[in-house]
Protein backbone atom coordinates (compact mmCIF):
# COMPACT_ATOMS: atom_id res chain seq x y z
CA UNK A 1 0.00 0.00 0.00
CA UNK A 2 2.65 2.09 1.41
CA UNK A 3 4.61 1.51 -2.24
CA UNK A 4 1.66 2.16 -4.26
CA UNK A 5 0.92 5.22 -2.93
CA UNK A 6 4.90 6.59 -3.24
CA UNK A 7 4.50 5.26 -6.86
CA UNK A 8 1.22 7.79 -7.16
CA UNK A 9 3.08 10.74 -5.78
CA UNK A 10 5.99 10.17 -8.60
CA UNK A 11 3.82 10.23 -10.98
CA UNK A 12 1.59 13.29 -9.84
CA UNK A 13 5.01 15.30 -9.32
CA UNK A 14 6.40 13.81 -13.07
CA UNK A 15 3.01 15.66 -14.02
CA UNK A 16 3.32 18.35 -12.66
CA UNK A 17 7.61 18.83 -13.40
CA UNK A 18 6.07 18.38 -17.35
CA UNK A 19 3.38 20.73 -16.87
CA UNK A 20 5.73 23.65 -15.36
CA UNK A 21 7.81 22.62 -18.13
CA UNK A 22 5.01 23.51 -20.94
CA UNK A 23 4.39 26.18 -18.87
CA UNK A 24 8.01 27.50 -18.88
CA UNK A 25 8.26 27.77 -23.14
CA UNK A 26 4.68 28.49 -23.21
CA UNK A 27 4.67 32.12 -21.17
CA UNK A 28 8.30 33.29 -21.64
CA UNK A 29 9.07 35.80 -24.18
CA UNK A 30 10.80 35.08 -27.19
CA UNK A 31 12.78 37.70 -29.43
CA UNK A 32 11.58 36.71 -33.05
CA UNK A 33 13.74 37.40 -35.73
CA UNK A 34 11.77 39.72 -37.85
CA UNK A 35 13.09 40.75 -41.37
CA UNK A 36 11.93 43.63 -43.01
CA UNK A 37 11.91 44.31 -46.79
CA UNK A 38 10.33 47.14 -48.31
CA UNK A 39 10.55 48.64 -51.80
CA UNK A 40 9.40 52.30 -53.35
CA UNK A 41 8.13 53.37 -56.63
CA UNK A 42 9.02 56.05 -58.52
CA UNK A 43 12.55 56.43 -56.74
CA UNK A 44 12.22 59.93 -57.94
CA UNK A 45 9.86 62.93 -58.73
CA UNK A 46 10.95 65.82 -60.93
CA UNK A 47 8.34 68.85 -61.08
CA UNK A 48 7.92 72.22 -62.44
CA UNK A 49 4.75 73.96 -60.86
CA UNK A 50 3.26 77.30 -60.94
CA UNK A 51 2.12 79.06 -57.39
CA UNK A 52 -1.28 77.99 -56.79
CA UNK A 53 -1.48 74.73 -58.27
CA UNK A 54 -1.27 71.24 -57.04
CA UNK A 55 -0.28 67.59 -58.44
CA UNK A 56 -1.31 64.09 -56.99
CA UNK A 57 1.78 61.70 -57.42
CA UNK A 58 1.16 57.47 -56.58
CA UNK A 59 3.61 55.96 -54.86
CA UNK A 60 3.65 52.15 -54.45
CA UNK A 61 5.02 50.92 -51.13
CA UNK A 62 5.59 47.01 -51.01
CA UNK A 63 6.35 44.77 -48.42
CA UNK A 64 8.61 41.50 -48.93
CA UNK A 65 9.22 40.74 -45.66
CA UNK A 66 7.32 40.23 -42.46
CA UNK A 67 3.92 41.93 -41.32
CA UNK A 68 4.86 45.40 -40.59
CA UNK A 69 3.31 48.82 -38.86
CA UNK A 70 4.82 51.46 -41.53
CA UNK A 71 3.65 55.53 -41.27
CA UNK A 72 4.44 57.78 -44.14
CA UNK A 73 6.29 61.69 -43.63
CA UNK A 74 7.77 64.24 -45.97
CA UNK A 75 10.58 65.93 -44.95
CA UNK A 76 13.12 68.30 -46.58
CA UNK A 77 16.58 67.49 -47.75
CA UNK A 78 19.89 69.66 -48.72
CA UNK A 79 22.46 67.92 -50.87
CA UNK A 80 25.61 66.54 -48.60
CA UNK A 81 28.24 66.74 -50.54
CA UNK A 82 29.62 66.80 -54.26
CA UNK A 83 28.64 63.04 -55.02
CA UNK A 84 24.98 63.14 -54.60
CA UNK A 85 25.02 62.39 -51.35
CA UNK A 86 21.73 63.98 -49.31
CA UNK A 87 21.16 65.14 -45.62
CA UNK A 88 17.62 65.13 -44.72
CA UNK A 89 16.35 67.68 -42.30
CA UNK A 90 14.22 66.74 -39.51
CA UNK A 91 11.02 68.92 -40.36
CA UNK A 92 9.26 69.67 -43.32
CA UNK A 93 10.46 73.44 -44.67
CA UNK A 94 9.70 75.83 -47.92
CA UNK A 95 5.90 76.49 -48.79
CA UNK A 96 5.08 73.44 -50.49
CA UNK A 97 2.31 71.84 -48.82
CA UNK A 98 1.60 67.93 -49.00
CA UNK A 99 -1.25 65.49 -47.97
CA UNK A 100 -2.40 62.36 -48.73
CA UNK A 101 -5.30 61.39 -51.15
CA UNK A 102 -5.73 58.09 -49.52
CA UNK A 103 -8.99 58.13 -47.90
CA UNK A 104 -8.20 55.47 -45.39
CA UNK A 105 -4.64 57.06 -45.00
CA UNK A 106 -2.95 59.70 -43.42
CA UNK A 107 0.75 61.54 -43.54
CA UNK A 108 2.33 60.46 -40.13
CA UNK A 109 -0.39 57.51 -39.19
CA UNK A 110 0.56 54.12 -38.73
CA UNK A 111 -0.80 51.78 -40.89
CA UNK A 112 -0.38 47.89 -41.33
CA UNK A 113 0.87 46.01 -44.40
CA UNK A 114 0.82 42.50 -44.28
CA UNK A 115 3.65 39.89 -46.23
CA UNK A 116 3.66 40.95 -49.83
CA UNK A 117 1.21 43.64 -49.41
CA UNK A 118 1.54 46.91 -51.88
CA UNK A 119 -0.01 50.62 -50.36
CA UNK A 120 -0.77 53.03 -52.57
CA UNK A 121 0.25 55.98 -51.41
CA UNK A 122 -1.36 59.17 -53.14
CA UNK A 123 0.58 62.22 -52.19
CA UNK A 124 -0.72 65.43 -53.23
CA UNK A 125 2.03 68.58 -53.94
CA UNK A 126 0.92 71.72 -53.68
CA UNK A 127 2.27 75.14 -54.26
CA UNK A 128 0.33 77.37 -52.48
CA UNK A 129 -0.29 80.71 -54.33
CA UNK A 130 2.30 83.29 -53.53
CA UNK A 131 5.01 80.45 -52.94
CA UNK A 132 8.47 82.03 -53.49
CA UNK A 133 10.30 80.68 -57.22
CA UNK A 134 12.90 78.57 -56.72
CA UNK A 135 13.46 75.28 -55.95
CA UNK A 136 12.49 73.21 -52.65
CA UNK A 137 13.75 69.42 -52.42
CA UNK A 138 12.01 67.18 -50.59
CA UNK A 139 12.07 63.08 -49.07
CA UNK A 140 8.84 61.22 -49.07
CA UNK A 141 9.79 58.65 -46.39
CA UNK A 142 8.37 55.42 -45.04
CA UNK A 143 9.29 53.88 -41.86
CA UNK A 144 8.40 51.05 -39.80
CA UNK A 145 7.44 51.30 -36.01
CA UNK A 146 9.68 48.83 -33.98
CA UNK A 147 7.87 46.78 -31.47
CA UNK A 148 8.77 48.06 -28.51
CA UNK A 149 10.41 47.49 -25.26
CA UNK A 150 11.40 43.76 -25.06
CA UNK A 151 11.76 43.03 -21.52
CA UNK A 152 14.63 40.47 -20.37
CA UNK A 153 16.79 41.14 -22.84
CA UNK A 154 19.80 43.30 -24.36
CA UNK A 155 18.67 44.23 -27.51
CA UNK A 156 19.79 46.55 -30.62
CA UNK A 157 16.37 47.10 -32.72
CA UNK A 158 16.49 48.02 -35.80
CA UNK A 159 13.98 50.82 -37.51
CA UNK A 160 13.71 50.75 -41.49
CA UNK A 161 13.16 53.78 -43.40
CA UNK A 162 12.92 53.57 -47.01
CA UNK A 163 13.09 57.14 -49.13
CA UNK A 164 12.13 58.57 -52.22
CA UNK A 165 13.18 61.92 -53.10
CA UNK A 166 10.99 65.13 -55.08
CA UNK A 167 12.84 67.63 -56.61
CA UNK A 168 10.78 70.64 -56.83
CA UNK A 169 10.59 73.79 -59.27
CA UNK A 170 8.55 76.46 -58.37
CA UNK A 171 7.85 79.11 -61.35
CA UNK A 172 5.39 81.29 -63.02
CA UNK A 173 7.04 81.38 -66.67
CA UNK A 174 8.54 77.67 -66.92
CA UNK A 175 11.84 79.41 -67.35
CA UNK A 176 14.68 77.82 -65.46
CA UNK A 177 17.98 79.41 -64.07
CA UNK A 178 20.71 77.88 -65.94
CA UNK A 179 24.09 79.30 -64.18
CA UNK A 180 26.42 75.97 -64.73
CA UNK A 181 30.55 76.29 -64.13
CA UNK A 182 32.90 74.02 -64.73
CA UNK A 183 34.90 73.75 -60.95
CA UNK A 184 37.66 71.18 -62.18
CA UNK A 185 38.61 69.14 -65.32
CA UNK A 186 41.30 67.12 -65.08
CA UNK A 187 43.22 64.17 -64.71
CA UNK A 188 44.23 62.47 -60.79
CA UNK A 189 48.21 62.37 -60.71
CA UNK A 190 50.11 62.26 -57.97
CA UNK A 191 53.25 63.15 -59.89
CA UNK A 192 54.55 66.36 -58.74
CA UNK A 193 57.89 68.26 -59.10
CA UNK A 194 58.93 71.28 -57.12
CA UNK A 195 55.23 70.60 -55.53
CA UNK A 196 54.05 71.58 -58.73
CA UNK A 197 51.25 69.15 -60.68
CA UNK A 198 52.24 67.57 -63.99
CA UNK A 199 50.25 65.57 -65.66
CA UNK A 200 52.39 62.90 -66.34
CA UNK A 201 51.43 58.81 -66.65
CA UNK A 202 53.38 55.85 -67.19
CA UNK A 203 51.54 54.46 -70.53
CA UNK A 204 50.33 51.37 -68.68
CA UNK A 205 48.88 53.80 -66.02
CA UNK A 206 45.20 53.92 -65.48
CA UNK A 207 44.19 57.36 -65.88
CA UNK A 208 41.48 58.84 -63.30
CA UNK A 209 39.46 62.01 -64.87
CA UNK A 210 37.46 64.31 -62.64
CA UNK A 211 35.09 66.60 -63.80
CA UNK A 212 33.22 68.52 -61.27
CA UNK A 213 30.10 71.19 -62.23
CA UNK A 214 28.55 73.98 -60.10
CA UNK A 215 24.85 75.20 -60.16
CA UNK A 216 25.39 79.06 -59.14
CA UNK A 217 21.64 79.39 -60.12
CA UNK A 218 18.72 79.26 -58.33
CA UNK A 219 16.88 75.81 -60.63
CA UNK A 220 18.41 72.27 -60.75
CA UNK A 221 20.64 71.49 -64.01
CA UNK A 222 20.89 68.47 -65.59
CA UNK A 223 23.48 67.98 -67.50
CA UNK A 224 24.19 66.26 -71.13
CA UNK A 225 27.37 66.21 -73.39
CA UNK A 226 30.57 64.11 -73.44
CA UNK A 227 34.16 63.76 -72.37
CA UNK A 228 36.70 63.14 -75.51
CA UNK A 229 40.17 62.09 -75.35
CA UNK A 230 42.01 63.12 -78.37
CA UNK A 231 45.65 61.77 -79.50
CA UNK A 232 48.44 63.18 -81.18
CA UNK A 233 47.13 61.90 -84.41
CA UNK A 234 43.52 63.34 -84.14
CA UNK A 235 41.84 59.82 -83.17
CA UNK A 236 39.46 60.14 -80.40
CA UNK A 237 37.24 58.15 -78.43
CA UNK A 238 33.76 59.51 -76.57
CA UNK A 239 32.37 59.08 -72.92
CA UNK A 240 28.88 60.46 -72.91
CA UNK A 241 28.12 61.99 -69.43
CA UNK A 242 25.62 60.62 -67.23
CA UNK A 243 22.52 63.42 -66.82
CA UNK A 244 22.75 63.46 -63.51
CA UNK A 245 20.20 66.02 -61.50
CA UNK A 246 23.07 69.34 -59.68
CA UNK A 247 20.51 70.95 -57.23
CA UNK A 248 20.64 74.73 -57.13
CA UNK A 249 23.49 76.15 -55.62
CA UNK A 250 25.85 73.21 -55.12
CA UNK A 251 28.86 71.42 -56.91
CA UNK A 252 28.22 67.63 -58.14
CA UNK A 253 31.11 65.41 -59.51
CA UNK A 254 30.09 64.18 -63.07
CA UNK A 255 29.93 60.85 -63.81
CA UNK A 256 30.79 59.31 -67.44
CA UNK A 257 29.00 55.90 -69.32
CA UNK A 258 33.04 54.46 -68.40
CA UNK A 259 33.26 55.59 -64.62
CA UNK A 260 29.74 52.64 -64.39
CA UNK A 261 32.48 49.49 -65.07
CA UNK A 262 34.46 51.34 -61.83
CA UNK A 263 34.71 47.76 -59.92
CA UNK A 264 37.03 48.78 -57.55
CA UNK A 265 35.52 51.31 -54.78
CA UNK A 266 37.34 54.29 -55.02
CA UNK A 267 38.00 56.80 -52.06
CA UNK A 268 37.77 59.70 -54.15
CA UNK A 269 35.09 60.54 -56.89
CA UNK A 270 36.13 59.91 -60.37
CA UNK A 271 34.26 60.79 -63.39
CA UNK A 272 36.06 58.23 -65.42
CA UNK A 273 39.01 56.05 -65.90
CA UNK A 274 41.22 56.04 -68.79
CA UNK A 275 42.84 52.62 -69.24
CA UNK A 276 44.78 51.29 -71.94
CA UNK A 277 48.51 52.05 -73.81
CA UNK A 278 48.80 55.75 -74.12
CA UNK A 279 51.94 56.53 -75.66
CA UNK A 280 52.58 60.85 -76.20
CA UNK A 281 50.44 63.94 -75.59
CA UNK A 282 46.56 62.86 -75.24
CA UNK A 283 43.85 66.20 -75.08
CA UNK A 284 41.07 65.69 -72.71
CA UNK A 285 37.72 67.98 -73.60
CA UNK A 286 34.21 67.93 -72.27
CA UNK A 287 31.17 70.09 -73.99
CA UNK A 288 28.47 70.06 -71.62
CA UNK A 289 24.71 71.72 -72.09
CA UNK A 290 21.27 71.79 -70.09
CA UNK A 291 18.87 71.75 -72.66
CA UNK A 292 17.97 74.00 -74.85
CA UNK A 293 18.54 77.38 -75.25
CA UNK A 294 20.81 76.47 -72.34
CA UNK A 295 24.73 77.62 -72.18
CA UNK A 296 26.89 74.91 -73.63
CA UNK A 297 30.20 75.33 -71.17
CA UNK A 298 33.94 73.91 -72.47
CA UNK A 299 36.75 72.84 -70.75
CA UNK A 300 39.82 71.02 -71.78
CA UNK A 301 42.84 69.48 -69.98
CA UNK A 302 45.87 67.67 -71.19
CA UNK A 303 48.05 64.84 -70.65
CA UNK A 304 51.67 62.79 -71.15
CA UNK A 305 52.19 59.27 -71.17
CA UNK A 306 55.62 57.60 -71.73
CA UNK A 307 56.20 53.85 -70.95
CA UNK A 308 58.85 55.43 -67.84
CA UNK A 309 58.52 51.43 -65.73
CA UNK A 310 59.58 49.55 -69.28
CA UNK A 311 62.22 52.01 -70.00
CA UNK A 312 63.86 51.65 -66.55
CA UNK A 313 63.41 47.82 -67.14
CA UNK A 314 65.07 48.11 -70.58
CA UNK A 315 68.24 50.43 -68.99
CA UNK A 316 68.56 47.76 -66.15
CA UNK A 317 68.25 45.03 -68.48
CA UNK A 318 70.94 46.78 -70.99
CA UNK A 319 73.46 47.46 -67.70
CA UNK A 320 73.33 43.92 -66.56
CA UNK A 321 73.61 42.87 -70.35
CA UNK A 322 77.08 45.18 -70.16
CA UNK A 323 77.74 44.22 -66.91
CA UNK A 324 78.20 40.77 -67.74
CA UNK A 325 79.71 40.61 -71.42
CA UNK A 326 82.54 42.57 -69.36
CA UNK A 327 82.71 39.86 -66.35
CA UNK A 328 82.66 37.35 -69.42
CA UNK A 329 85.32 39.04 -71.29
CA UNK A 330 87.36 39.53 -68.20
CA UNK A 331 86.88 35.63 -67.55
CA UNK A 332 87.92 34.65 -70.86
CA UNK A 333 91.09 37.12 -70.66
CA UNK A 334 92.28 35.20 -67.10
CA UNK A 335 91.73 31.75 -68.95
CA UNK B 1 92.11 43.14 -76.15
CA UNK B 2 92.40 45.81 -72.97
CA UNK B 3 91.62 48.88 -74.99
CA UNK B 4 88.71 46.98 -76.38
CA UNK B 5 87.34 46.54 -73.06
CA UNK B 6 87.62 50.03 -72.64
CA UNK B 7 86.05 51.34 -75.32
CA UNK B 8 83.11 48.76 -74.75
CA UNK B 9 83.32 49.89 -71.35
CA UNK B 10 83.22 54.13 -72.40
CA UNK B 11 79.98 52.86 -75.02
CA UNK B 12 78.31 51.56 -71.98
CA UNK B 13 78.71 54.41 -69.81
CA UNK B 14 77.86 56.65 -72.55
CA UNK B 15 74.86 54.81 -73.89
CA UNK B 16 73.68 54.73 -69.95
CA UNK B 17 73.94 58.57 -70.04
CA UNK B 18 72.25 59.19 -73.12
CA UNK B 19 68.91 57.34 -71.99
CA UNK B 20 69.17 59.24 -68.78
CA UNK B 21 69.46 62.30 -70.88
CA UNK B 22 66.93 61.16 -73.44
CA UNK B 23 64.04 60.54 -70.17
CA UNK B 24 65.12 63.53 -68.74
CA UNK B 25 64.90 65.34 -72.17
CA UNK B 26 61.46 64.34 -72.41
CA UNK B 27 60.33 64.83 -69.11
CA UNK B 28 61.04 68.40 -69.13
CA UNK B 29 59.81 68.98 -72.25
CA UNK B 30 56.27 67.55 -71.37
CA UNK B 31 56.53 69.19 -67.96
CA UNK B 32 56.89 72.61 -70.01
CA UNK B 33 53.71 71.96 -72.31
CA UNK B 34 51.28 71.48 -69.41
CA UNK B 35 52.65 74.24 -67.52
CA UNK B 36 52.00 76.31 -70.32
CA UNK B 37 48.24 75.39 -70.84
CA UNK B 38 47.68 76.56 -67.61
CA UNK B 39 49.26 79.57 -67.59
CA UNK B 40 47.00 80.39 -70.76
CA UNK B 41 44.26 80.31 -68.11
CA UNK B 42 42.07 79.15 -70.72
CA UNK B 43 41.26 75.80 -69.63
CA UNK B 44 37.49 76.87 -69.39
CA UNK B 45 35.09 78.74 -71.61
CA UNK B 46 31.44 79.57 -70.75
CA UNK B 47 29.14 80.66 -73.56
CA UNK B 48 26.00 82.92 -73.25
CA UNK B 49 22.84 81.03 -73.65
CA UNK B 50 22.48 82.65 -78.09
CA UNK B 51 25.72 81.22 -78.97
CA UNK B 52 25.91 79.29 -82.34
CA UNK B 53 26.75 76.33 -80.22
CA UNK B 54 23.44 76.04 -78.23
CA UNK B 55 21.46 76.82 -81.44
CA UNK B 56 23.63 73.93 -82.85
CA UNK B 57 22.31 71.45 -81.17
CA UNK B 58 18.83 71.74 -81.62
CA UNK B 59 19.34 70.75 -85.09
CA UNK B 60 21.43 67.94 -83.88
CA UNK B 61 20.32 64.09 -85.11
CA UNK B 62 21.18 62.72 -81.40
CA UNK B 63 19.41 65.21 -79.93
CA UNK B 64 17.17 63.84 -77.01
CA UNK B 65 13.96 65.59 -76.28
CA UNK B 66 13.18 63.69 -73.31
CA UNK B 67 16.69 64.91 -71.75
CA UNK B 68 15.44 68.86 -71.81
CA UNK B 69 14.06 69.95 -68.92
CA UNK B 70 13.72 73.52 -69.78
CA UNK B 71 11.57 72.73 -73.75
CA UNK B 72 9.43 70.55 -71.50
CA UNK B 73 8.55 72.93 -69.48
CA UNK B 74 8.03 75.86 -71.77
CA UNK B 75 5.66 73.30 -73.56
CA UNK B 76 3.62 71.52 -70.95
CA UNK B 77 4.14 74.32 -68.48
CA UNK B 78 1.71 76.43 -70.62
CA UNK B 79 -1.14 74.65 -70.69
CA UNK B 80 -0.98 72.74 -67.26
CA UNK B 81 1.05 74.44 -64.70
CA UNK B 82 2.99 71.72 -64.58
CA UNK B 83 5.39 69.43 -65.21
CA UNK B 84 6.32 65.85 -63.76
CA UNK B 85 8.90 63.53 -64.70
CA UNK B 86 9.30 60.16 -62.29
CA UNK B 87 12.02 57.73 -62.10
CA UNK B 88 15.87 58.85 -63.20
CA UNK B 89 16.02 59.52 -66.86
CA UNK B 90 19.59 58.22 -67.93
CA UNK B 91 17.78 54.32 -66.44
CA UNK B 92 15.05 54.54 -68.90
CA UNK B 93 12.89 53.08 -66.36
CA UNK B 94 10.73 53.26 -63.39
CA UNK B 95 12.80 50.86 -61.18
CA UNK B 96 11.72 50.85 -57.72
CA UNK B 97 14.30 50.97 -54.96
CA UNK B 98 14.53 48.64 -52.27
CA UNK B 99 15.83 48.30 -49.06
CA UNK B 100 15.95 44.76 -46.54
CA UNK B 101 17.39 44.00 -43.21
CA UNK B 102 17.43 40.69 -42.40
CA UNK B 103 17.09 40.99 -38.61
CA UNK B 104 15.28 44.07 -36.91
CA UNK B 105 15.62 42.19 -33.71
CA UNK B 106 19.30 41.64 -32.81
CA UNK B 107 19.83 39.91 -29.74
CA UNK B 108 23.17 40.86 -27.83
CA UNK B 109 22.84 37.81 -25.21
CA UNK B 110 23.49 38.13 -22.10
CA UNK B 111 26.34 40.61 -21.10
CA UNK B 112 29.52 39.50 -19.12
CA UNK B 113 31.81 41.58 -18.01
CA UNK B 114 35.27 41.90 -20.44
CA UNK B 115 33.48 39.42 -22.69
CA UNK B 116 32.77 41.48 -26.12
CA UNK B 117 29.47 40.07 -27.09
CA UNK B 118 28.49 40.74 -31.08
CA UNK B 119 25.51 40.15 -33.53
CA UNK B 120 24.72 40.87 -36.68
CA UNK B 121 22.29 41.71 -39.63
CA UNK B 122 22.47 42.13 -43.31
CA UNK B 123 21.45 45.40 -44.83
CA UNK B 124 19.99 44.55 -48.85
CA UNK B 125 19.46 47.26 -51.29
CA UNK B 126 18.32 47.10 -54.99
CA UNK B 127 17.61 49.33 -57.38
CA UNK B 128 17.58 47.52 -60.69
CA UNK B 129 20.48 47.68 -63.47
CA UNK B 130 22.13 51.05 -61.84
CA UNK B 131 21.57 54.00 -60.13
CA UNK B 132 22.86 55.77 -57.01
CA UNK B 133 21.92 55.09 -53.04
CA UNK B 134 22.82 55.80 -49.07
CA UNK B 135 22.13 54.14 -46.68
CA UNK B 136 22.57 56.10 -43.41
CA UNK B 137 22.64 54.85 -39.50
CA UNK B 138 21.86 56.35 -35.75
CA UNK B 139 21.05 55.50 -32.61
CA UNK B 140 18.46 56.92 -30.72
CA UNK B 141 19.95 57.19 -27.40
CA UNK B 142 22.96 54.89 -26.34
CA UNK B 143 22.35 51.21 -25.08
CA UNK B 144 20.12 51.67 -22.03
CA UNK B 145 18.01 50.30 -19.16
CA UNK B 146 14.75 51.45 -18.61
CA UNK B 147 15.89 52.94 -15.32
CA UNK B 148 18.35 54.90 -17.05
CA UNK B 149 21.49 52.90 -16.66
CA UNK B 150 23.56 53.21 -20.07
CA UNK B 151 26.37 51.62 -22.22
CA UNK B 152 28.76 54.18 -23.26
CA UNK B 153 29.43 54.39 -27.22
CA UNK B 154 33.05 53.51 -28.00
CA UNK B 155 35.96 54.99 -28.26
CA UNK B 156 37.65 51.58 -29.59
CA UNK B 157 41.09 50.67 -28.23
CA UNK B 158 41.39 54.02 -27.39
CA UNK B 159 44.73 56.70 -28.32
CA UNK B 160 45.93 55.97 -31.49
CA UNK B 161 43.36 53.74 -32.18
CA UNK B 162 40.41 55.68 -31.11
CA UNK B 163 37.24 55.54 -33.47
CA UNK B 164 35.39 58.19 -33.94
CA UNK B 165 31.80 58.44 -35.91
CA UNK B 166 32.94 58.73 -38.58
CA UNK B 167 36.51 56.48 -38.57
CA UNK B 168 36.70 52.94 -37.86
CA UNK B 169 39.85 51.99 -35.65
CA UNK B 170 40.97 48.33 -34.07
CA UNK B 171 38.73 47.44 -30.96
CA UNK B 172 40.65 44.18 -29.86
CA UNK B 173 41.51 44.83 -26.26
CA UNK B 174 38.69 43.32 -23.77
CA UNK B 175 39.11 46.10 -21.42
CA UNK B 176 38.09 48.55 -23.94
CA UNK B 177 34.17 49.13 -23.29
CA UNK B 178 31.14 50.36 -25.20
CA UNK B 179 28.80 49.88 -28.00
CA UNK B 180 30.13 49.88 -31.62
CA UNK B 181 29.77 48.08 -35.20
CA UNK B 182 32.04 46.64 -38.02
CA UNK B 183 30.64 46.82 -41.48
CA UNK B 184 31.51 44.07 -44.38
CA UNK B 185 30.67 43.61 -47.81
CA UNK B 186 29.47 45.84 -50.25
CA UNK B 187 29.47 49.15 -50.83
CA UNK B 188 30.69 50.01 -47.25
CA UNK B 189 32.64 53.16 -46.13
CA UNK B 190 36.73 52.46 -46.67
CA UNK B 191 38.21 52.58 -43.63
CA UNK B 192 36.41 49.50 -42.41
CA UNK B 193 38.02 45.91 -42.04
CA UNK B 194 38.08 43.20 -39.49
CA UNK B 195 37.99 44.18 -36.32
CA UNK B 196 37.67 47.93 -37.15
CA UNK B 197 34.88 49.14 -35.11
CA UNK B 198 33.28 52.84 -34.95
CA UNK B 199 30.44 54.17 -32.51
CA UNK B 200 27.05 55.17 -33.58
CA UNK B 201 26.22 58.96 -34.37
CA UNK B 202 23.75 59.41 -30.97
CA UNK B 203 20.29 61.58 -31.83
CA UNK B 204 19.75 62.25 -28.53
CA UNK B 205 22.84 64.45 -28.40
CA UNK B 206 22.10 66.08 -31.58
CA UNK B 207 24.31 64.31 -33.76
CA UNK B 208 23.68 63.09 -37.49
CA UNK B 209 23.31 60.19 -38.99
CA UNK B 210 26.20 58.53 -40.70
CA UNK B 211 26.30 56.85 -44.32
CA UNK B 212 27.18 53.01 -43.75
CA UNK B 213 26.73 52.00 -47.33
CA UNK B 214 26.53 53.93 -50.47
CA UNK B 215 27.33 53.17 -54.31
CA UNK B 216 26.92 55.64 -57.40
CA UNK B 217 26.00 51.98 -59.54
CA UNK B 218 23.87 49.76 -56.98
CA UNK B 219 22.80 47.53 -59.08
CA UNK B 220 20.87 44.01 -57.51
CA UNK B 221 21.31 42.93 -54.33
CA UNK B 222 24.09 45.38 -52.74
CA UNK B 223 24.10 43.42 -49.52
CA UNK B 224 26.86 44.57 -46.13
CA UNK B 225 26.93 42.87 -42.65
CA UNK B 226 26.65 45.03 -39.62
CA UNK B 227 27.90 43.37 -36.79
CA UNK B 228 26.87 45.14 -33.34
CA UNK B 229 30.00 44.67 -30.68
CA UNK B 230 29.22 45.52 -27.32
CA UNK B 231 31.83 44.86 -24.07
CA UNK B 232 30.84 45.90 -20.52
CA UNK B 233 33.44 46.99 -17.58
CA UNK B 234 32.81 44.71 -14.24
CA UNK B 235 31.24 48.24 -12.73
CA UNK B 236 28.19 48.31 -15.03
CA UNK B 237 24.87 48.13 -13.56
CA UNK B 238 23.20 44.99 -14.15
CA UNK B 239 19.99 45.29 -16.76
CA UNK B 240 18.55 44.84 -19.62
CA UNK B 241 20.02 47.57 -22.48
CA UNK B 242 18.23 48.41 -25.11
CA UNK B 243 18.38 51.24 -28.42
CA UNK B 244 16.62 51.48 -31.62
CA UNK B 245 19.02 51.89 -34.87
CA UNK B 246 17.55 53.95 -37.46
CA UNK B 247 18.86 53.37 -40.91
CA UNK B 248 17.53 55.26 -43.63
CA UNK B 249 17.86 54.00 -47.47
CA UNK B 250 17.65 57.03 -50.16
CA UNK B 251 18.21 56.85 -53.69
CA UNK B 252 20.08 59.90 -54.67
CA UNK B 253 18.85 62.59 -57.02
Amino acid sequence: MKNYSFKLKIKKDLILFLLLFLLLFTISKKVFSQQVSLSISPPLIETIIKPGKSIMIAYTIKNFGDPIYLKTKVVSFEPKDNQGNIRLKNDLQGPIRFELDNADLQLERPFFLRTGASQQILLRIRAPEGAPFGDYYYTLLAETIPSGNLDEKTITQAKATIGSNILITVTDSGIIEVKPKVVIFDVLNKFKIFNKKINLFDSFDKIPVLLILENKGKNLIKPEGEIILKDSFGNQIKYQIIPKNILAESQRVIEATESSKLTEPTQNPITLVLSGFFLGLYHLSTKINFGENSPTIFANTQFFSFPFKLTVIIIFLVILIIYLTKKLHQDEEID
Amino acid sequence: MKTQIKNLKLKAISLFFLLIIFNFLFLIFNSDVVKAIDMESSRFRIESANTSSAAGNKSSASYKLSDTIGQIAAGEFSSTGYVVKAGFQYLHSIIPFKFSISNTNVDLGTLLPNTPSTAQTNLTVSFGSAGQYQVTAIEETPLKTFSGNSIPDTSCDGGAESCTESIAKNWTSNNAYGFGYNMSGDDIPTDFSTNKYRPFPDRSSNEQPVVVMSSTNVGKNRQATMTFKVNISPLQPVGNYQTIINFVATPSF
